[in-house]
């Protein structure tokens, strides 16, 4: 299972938003932090969120048995290890 | 988490050497308008030939001060050719490491922080960047010695789970430079297992 942490902070919540449209995946909380999961990759448009750079590239809190293969202007894929 | 009395109260004041005392002046006292607050004048002494010396003091706000050393007949070390004049570097040294050292000071608000815009650039230092970065926004320039100079506001206050954040953060970061793998997806799945660890029972601090 793919599992990406996101800090619950203003800037972060059009990114969870994004995610979330996607049928296959879910979001919970564990304390402050989003928990996107989903049995495949996990793959956010980055301009469908709205984020400047700064913020794109520094919204990633923690991966859980998965790996990045792709985090540029255009999107973030999150794929299981 | 370190339990010690936290006592320290900010910067008293940093300091760096200049070899241009005019434009250093012009530059922090009359472009920026920051109070010269103290200053010593010393005759060099010591077992070292150390050349006669001007401290002096520039007031950053908050009490906290920001200092210069002028030593009198002591020529910058030439060698390098960016940086500043204190750290030279050769052309092969990327410029994210030679601008990652720098002073930045702050400033409570949007207008406070166009008002400094609006110094630097009617002087011979204008603003070089004006950045939003992910909680601040900012504007940079070199003074007359070189030194990467940040004047920067919060875009909103800092939240307790930043904290919290911060310090899975550090405590990943320490726990993978110790380790063989020392890279970004080591750090962020060290992270997650902290997150899962510490965070579902994290409540936040009353302040």
């Amino acid at each position: 299972m793919t599992q990406l942490f996101m800090l619950d902070v203003p800037e972060n919540t059009p990114i969870v938003a994004v995610a979330d449209q996607d049928p296959h995946v879910s979001v919970d909380k564990v304390g402050p932090y989003f928990r996107i999961a989903a049995d495949a990759p996990i793959v956010i448009n980055r301009r469908a969120t709205g984020c400047r750079h700064a913020v794109w590239y520094s919204s990633v809190a923690g991966l859980l048995r998965s790996r990045i293969t792709q985090w540029d202007k255009d999107a973030m894929r999150i794929e299981p290890t | 988490m370190s339990q010690l009395p936290h006592t320290v109260r900010g910067v008293d004041h940093v300091a760096f050497p200049t070899f241009d005392p005019a434009g250093t002046v012009a530059f922090y006292r009359d472009v920026l308008g920051f109070p010269v607050v103290h200053s010593i004048c010393a005759a060099g002494w010591g077992p070292e030939k150390h050349p006669d010396f001007i401290h002096f003091f520039f007031d950053i706000g908050n009490n906290d001060r920001l200092a210069f050393f002028y030593y009198f007949g002591y020529e910058p070390p030439q060698r390098g050719i960016k940086g500043d004049v204190y750290a030279r570097f050769e052309d092969d040294i990327p410029d994210f490491l030679v601008k990652s050292r720098h002073l930045a000071i702050h400033v409570d608000s949007e207008t406070d922080l166009m008002e400094y815009r609006r110094r630097l650039d009617n002087s011979q230092w204008p603003v070089e960047l004006q950045v939003q970065h992910e909680t601040i926004e900012s504007i940079y320039t070199h003074d007359p010695n070189g030194y990467f100079v940040e004047i920067t506001r919060a875009l909103r206050p800092v939240t307790p789970q930043e904290d919290l954040d911060a310090n899975l953060t550090v405590d990943a970061l320490v726990d993978v430079a110790k380790g063989p793998d020392v890279s970004m997806a080591a750090l962020l799945t060290r992270k997650a297992e902290l997150i899962v660890e510490r965070a579902a029972d994290w409540e936040p601090a009353q302040r």
